[in-house]
């Protein structure tokens, strides 16, 4: 693909006094107000802004896809010197897809389920390019498919779109908006679905693929460092205007606007030696409040072969994890999809049996208590869930949810029960005259609160946090890591946290578990972790948290390449052999275990064996 | 996938304390088409109830003398006394078919109710309970699913004598594997949201769960389309008492007015063509509340679940 | 490999399923109060004879042995013969228990395969009437959804719906046929005679294709695929087209395997209207004379055969959308 021996204009795209309304009429609201801005051919220009703040009906607005009731109410959107939103319907034909692509948030659903990814690409390009043969056509995204790294590009040709996974779709999509060679790419928050290092990947793509095709970028996120990673020029949007727009790095070291500023200050700190008291670990002489003991489970899945004979298939889904959590302290586990933190989660609450290993809660194994044990377990340990729309009962009072605790344990009735609800409620901030409100009304952060008030009405010993702060915004979440904070002071909670934000973990953590394909490949505390990491795949996941930072890990030596491994039936030896950068001949034999380095720290890596050989990139 | 949730909550200009069920009323009453619906039904049923006792005809009170007496307007001899005419043994047709309305809803209602409580049951038992309970539960509905309805009344009221219990219980059982199989499909999509999740962890006995988190929260939606159903069953009971495996004679039901009008169909036409016309006129109504009910639920769910 | 996998197991469901069906058919006929034997000897003949007759016919032996014995029949091809209907093809038999004709008897499954192809042309003709009253309606109320097509769908269907075929049989015979005498009604004297019952049965599941019409394609069009696909390029004739109404079909399949039940009961009542001579008819004449090696027979070829086209229906939904799973 060669640049286009064409006179190249100077600008490709402009944009002017761009006005956006939800609806017709004076009193609409307002979405885009005025904007102005200015794309040259081949460059990349980046926009963010906090949510709500009109990114993506911007996205929209430039390849004209705004659906009622939004509308342009002034302005236009000149591509190549033409207006798009004033263009016939034949004109918007040729153009869409050709010269313009669109690449969106939710790869899922961006495709025909019934039909191949491959039949599809060679759809859209037969569609947008005439004269093109299928044999051609099948060719050319066969080898864009190879461009983008996407593994047996022939066979994935083939296969389904739910046979792909969110980050190979995303590439996918890539390809279909690459094949027709178009001059603009609108890429509309493509890595905020994917996990932290896939969408790394991704960025890491868009970096080569820049120079081998000559398209523009118009790259919308609401992560200001991957932003920065990524794009020449930002411009930052709040409520619908344009607050700034300058080159990347002068945007960085010297802001102009009070958003940008906050933006910037909200972002957490990785890098920073932190010596919060919530982060040091437990005293020596503290007792472990649970214990993980050499706990696997398993999930047998339907053969595919002739009436159910033939090999199973086994999903493997929590191996050999062993760790102990002590009285006060913050435990994390982090880890990416699919790394068994949601099977975990589950056997730690007693909802499943583990196939093998023991867990105690209290010096007692948490199964076999009977049911009357079993209730009085559940007063003890306590789940604050992750979703706050669809974790409350949508037809129950705010009030009657935070009581059911009580009532099927039968701790409390009539007046009693109400005023301790009242309690909880002005304990997690929660107004009282919400009692009788349904959770319809209320914000994610305040239905988090209840979350929280409905665990910690039982009064437990240990709160297990299920990425309860993930669906939150920064601001959001700092209040509600605050409000932990006190809620531990005064009750001498110990808290459990489950995320795959390792930013949030390096906020609240003081030890930390990483988990990969079912095992926990590194158990360290706070500072070792993230300063002395012993395991590659830690040090790849922190090379690929975004963060405006100088990056402590280089994501090019780190970074890992393609997928992970499917967890039903895994091969032999370390899991994360097939990524890893460093890995050797025993590697793939012999599955490591966990051996402490120094402390309680732990990893499970052949390459702690071998001294002298992996020179520390860590040396401070 | 980490939560990709976008952090869109419920509009905030909705008007609060709005459960589903209520939506989806409200929704309906929005449509015309269930507002015309439901006024000509309500106005049959009360002229249905009252009617009767209102007037002094006796619907099966045998009258030679005023036989074969055409509708109003209609052919010679017509009379404001017999606005709908008479039958072959002069008996008044317009009474006839209120007493048939009344017998045809309550039976499809009755019908109905017990399709509507077996099924769900069902259902929720199976979906929550998945696994074993489950495969066994479907397969017997699968098998029943796999009669035919009307092969099944037919043989069964066929053999023993049709009285009004056994009617609605053969209709009843042989409607019910449908909802079970959509209460099912409700319930375990259900079953999985995080406040089930959460309630367990709290708790909460698998009873507790079934009937005062997710039987709530799933029936409504349900409930309402049975309206559809309710047109249906009467059509069902019409069919049998046309077949003379309905509510047996002198009882005057819609099947065995228009089965007896057959023979006079040349000369007479109005005894088997008007109760059809008025049947039909009850089932279109409940057919447009139902069609504006089952929309109104699409468009809620649809929004968002 | 999966064709293989997917038709051995649910052939093998299926035969439970017939043989479950016909097993509670069975029990059934034979626990309902009124004794066959009664009619098949006439209500004069003396106890004595009725029970030895009973007993030759091997009908006072208990379910389960009955049951078998005639399961093994079956498989063999041998449903028996009917207790009334002589093999002379007389409509109905005699009364009379020294009637000595009644040593013939109809075998069952001649009668069954008689007049199964009437009905099966009266099923095929009446889902062609249908399909072509329901196509253009449903889908075109699906692409444009709260505007007048839908509305009128929605009209349309109920108003259908609404309609008892059995009246609607009775109001067409007359004004069709006696009034107008455009088309014949009673009885079969060549293909005309399946058009005026065709329609009947068409007007009665018109609706439901509609409705499950116009919410498929509705909801498929709504998906975020469609609209992404225009933005890509894709020309709408061609979104339309391959795209949603590919994906509409899977739902408008399931519905046509739900159908088939339910036009096995429509047939009942509209083949008794018009004499047509199919399986409906005999169906239904057949419990009405309490005829149970004919009722039986009837039970299980029509199980197995809804179970056939449930697999058929399946099948073809799997090659569309690869997702499923059956």
């Amino acid at each position: 693909m060669t640049r286009e021996d064409v006179t190249v204009e100077n600008t490709l795209l402009e944009v002017r006094h761009l006005t956006v309304a939800a609806g017709l009429g004076r009193s609409a609201p307002q979405v885009l107000t005025d904007i102005n801005f200015s794309l040259a051919p081949s460059s990349i220009m980046g926009v963010i802004g906090g949510s709500g703040a009109g990114k993506s009906v911007l996205a929209k607005a430039i390849v004209n896809w705004l659906e009622s009731p939004l509308t342009v109410t002034k302005g236009e959107v000149l591509f190549e010197g033409h207006d798009i939103l004033t263009m016939s319907d034949r004109q918007t034909r040729l153009l869409r897809g050709k010269a313009i692509a669109y690449v969106g948030g939710n790869p899922g659903g961006a495709l025909d389920p019934t039909m191949t990814v491959g039949a599809q690409i060679v759809e859209k390009l037969r569609s947008v390019e005439s004269g093109v043969s299928f044999a051609e056509a099948r060719k050319r995204v066969v080898d864009l498919l190879d461009a983008v790294r996407i593994p047996s590009s022939a066979q994935r040709f083939h296969e389904y779109p739910f046979q792909y996974s969110g980050g190979m779709m995303q590439r996918a999509m890539i390809v279909d908006a690459l094949i027709s060679n178009p001059r603009l790419i609108v890429a509309d928050s493509i890595t905020q679905p994917l996990d932290v290092t896939v969408g790394a990947q991704i960025l890491k793509l868009l970096h080569e693929l820049k120079n081998e095709f000559s398209t523009a970028i118009l790259f919308v996120s609401n992560s200001l460092p991957t932003v920065a990673d990524v794009a020449d020029q930002v411009i930052v949007l709040e409520d619908g205007r344009i607050v700034e727009q300058q080159p990347t790095s002068r945007l960085i070291s010297s802001p102009q606007s009070a958003q940008t500023c906050q933006l910037i200050a909200e972002l957490p700190t990785l890098w920073e030696h932190d010596t919060r008291s919530r982060l040091k670990p437990a005293s020596d002489d503290a007792r472990p409040i649970m214990s993980v003991r050499n706990v696997s489970r398993h999930y047998v899945l339907p053969s595919s072969s002739v009436l159910g004979f033939g090999p199973k298939r086994i999903l493997q889904a929590v191996r050999n994890v062993d760790f102990d959590i002590y009285e006060g302290e913050n435990f994390g586990i982090v880890g990416e999809s699919g790394c068994g933190k949601s099977t975990l989660t589950r056997l730690l609450t007693a909802l499943e049996p583990p196939d093998t290993g023991q867990i105690t809660f209290e010096g007692e194994d948490i199964l076999g208590r009977g049911r009357a044990g079993t209730r009085a377990f559940r007063r003890r340990m306590q789940l604050v869930l992750q979703d706050p729309y669809n974790s409350l009962p949508p037809r129950n009072s705010i009030g009657s949810i935070i009581a059911e605790p009580l009532v099927i344990h039968g701790l409390a009735f009539g007046k009693e029960l109400r005023a301790r609800v009242l309690d909880v409620m002005s304990e997690v901030g929660l107004a009282a005259d919400l009692y009788e409100e349904l959770p319809m009304v209320l914000t994610a952060g305040q239905r988090q609160r209840v979350n929280v008030g409905r665990a910690l009405i039982l009064e437990p010993r240990l709160m297990l946090m299920d990425e309860t702060l993930s669906a939150l915004g920064q601001t959001e979440q700092g209040q509600l890591l605050d409000l932990f904070e006190k809620l531990q002071a005064q009750h001498g909670l110990t808290y459990l946290y489950i995320s795959h934000d390792i930013a949030m973990v390096r906020r609240v953590c003081a030890r930390v578990a990483v988990m990969y394909l079912g095992e926990v490949v590194e158990l360290a505390d706070n500072e070792t972790l993230f300063f002395q990491p012993g395991h590659p795949y830690s040090r790849a996941l922190l090379s690929a948290a975004p963060t405006l930072e100088t990056r402590r890990y280089r994501a090019e030596d780190c970074l890992l390449d393609g997928e992970p491994p499917s967890p039903i039936n895994l091969p032999t030896g370390c899991a994360f052999a097939s990524r890893c950068p460093h890995a050797f001949d025993r590697c793939r034999i012999e599955s490591p275990r966990l051996q402490t380095r120094f402390g309680l720290n732990q990893a499970a890596c052949h390459l702690l064996d071998i001294k002298a050989t992996v020179k520390d990139e860590v040396s401070v | 996938m980490p939560n990709t949730m976008e952090v869109i909550g419920p509009d905030a200009k909705e008007a609060r304390a709005r459960t589903i069920a209520q939506r989806i009323a409200l929704g309906a009453w929005r449509s015309i088409e269930f507002r015309i619906g439901l006024f000509v039904f309500t106005t049959m049923v009360l002229l249905s109830i009252f009617w009767p006792m209102v007037s002094a005809i006796d619907p099966m009170k045998i009258n030679i003398g005023a036989k074969l007496t055409p509708p109003v307007l209609f052919g010679e001899n017509w009379t404001w006394t017999h606005p709908l005419g008479t039958d072959q043994l002069g008996r008044d047709m317009l009474m006839r078919c209120f007493v048939g309305l009344r017998y045809s809803l309550f039976i499809g209602l009755a019908t109905v109710m017990i399709m509507l409580a077996v099924g769900c049951l069902v259902g929720l038992w199976a979906g929550y309970r998945g696994g074993l309970t489950d495969t066994i539960l479907m397969r017997i509905t699968d098998a029943q699913l796999s009669i035919p309805m009307i092969i099944l009344a037919i043989a069964i009221l066929g053999v023993s004598r049709p009285t009004i219990p056994a009617i609605i219980l053969v209709l009843g059982l042989s409607g019910w594997p449908v909802y079970a199989r959509v209460m099912r499909s409700v319930v375990m999509a259900e079953r999985k949201r995080e406040f089930v999740r959460g309630a367990t962890i709290l708790g909460a006995s698998d009873l507790r769960i079934m009937f005062l988190l997710l039987l709530p929260l799933c029936l409504p939606p349900i409930a309402f389309v049975a309206v559809l159903d309710v047109a249906r069953m009467i059509i069902f009971e019409s069919v049998l008492g046309f077949l003379g495996l309905g509510v047996q004679p002198p009882t005057p039901t819609f099947g065995n007015i228009i089965a007896d009008g057959r023979k006079y169909l040349v000369n007479a036409w109005w005894i088997a063509t008007v109760p059809g016309i008025f049947l039909f006129l009850t089932l279109a109504s409940l057919n447009l509340m139902g069609a504006a009910l089952e929309r109104s639920r699409n468009r809620v769910y649809g929004g968002k679940a | 490999m999966f064709l293989v996998n997917f038709l051995i197991r649910r052939l093998a469901q299926g035969a439970v399923i017939v043989l479950l069906v016909s097993f509670l058919i069975f029990t059934l006929l034979r626990v309902v109060p009124g004794d066959p034997v009664r009619l098949i000897v006439g209500g004069m003949a003396p106890d004595a004879l009725v029970e030895q007759i009973a007993e030759e016919m091997g009908l006072r032996d208990p379910i389960p042995v009955q049951f078998f014995r005639y399961m093994s029949g079956v498989v063999q091809g041998d449903m028996g013969q009917s207790f009334i209907r002589p093999a002379s093809g007389a409509a109905v038999g005699g009364a009379s228990f020294d009637d000595n004709t009644r040593s013939e008897r109809a075998n069952v499954l001649d009668l069954i395969a008689d007049t199964a192809p009437y009905t099966l042309q009266l099923a095929v003709l009446a889902m062609v009437f249908a399909l072509v009253i329901a196509l253009p309606i449903g889908i075109y109320g699906g692409l444009k959804p709260g505007k007048w097509p839908d509305r009128f769908a929605l009209y349309i269907g109920s108003l259908l719906i609404s309609l008892p075929n059995f009246w609607l049989g009775i109001v067409l015979a007359l004004v069709v046929s006696v009034n107008l005498g455009w088309l014949p009604a009673i009885g079969y004297q060549g293909f005309s005679y399946t058009i005026l019952p065709a329609i009947v049965l068409a007007v009665e599941i018109a609706p439901f294709l509609i409705r499950t019409l116009t919410v498929s394609v509705a909801q498929n069009m709504g998906e975020s695929y469609i609209s992404v696909a225009a933005i890509r390029g894709i020309s709408h004739r061609r979104i339309v087209m391959a795209h949603a109404l590919k994906n509409s079909s899977v739902p408008l399949l399931n519905l046509l395997g739900v159908q088939f039940s339910m036009l096995l009961g429509g047939v009942l009542v509209v083949e008794f209207i018009f004499d047509y001579p199919g399986l409906g008819l005999l169906t239904i004449n057949a419990v009405l004379q309490r005829d149970f090696p004919l009722i039986q027979g009837i039970a299980i070829v029509t199980s197995a055969a809804f179970v056939m086209i449930n697999i058929v229906v399946d099948l073809i939904a799997t090659t569309i959308d690869p997702r499923l799973d059956y």
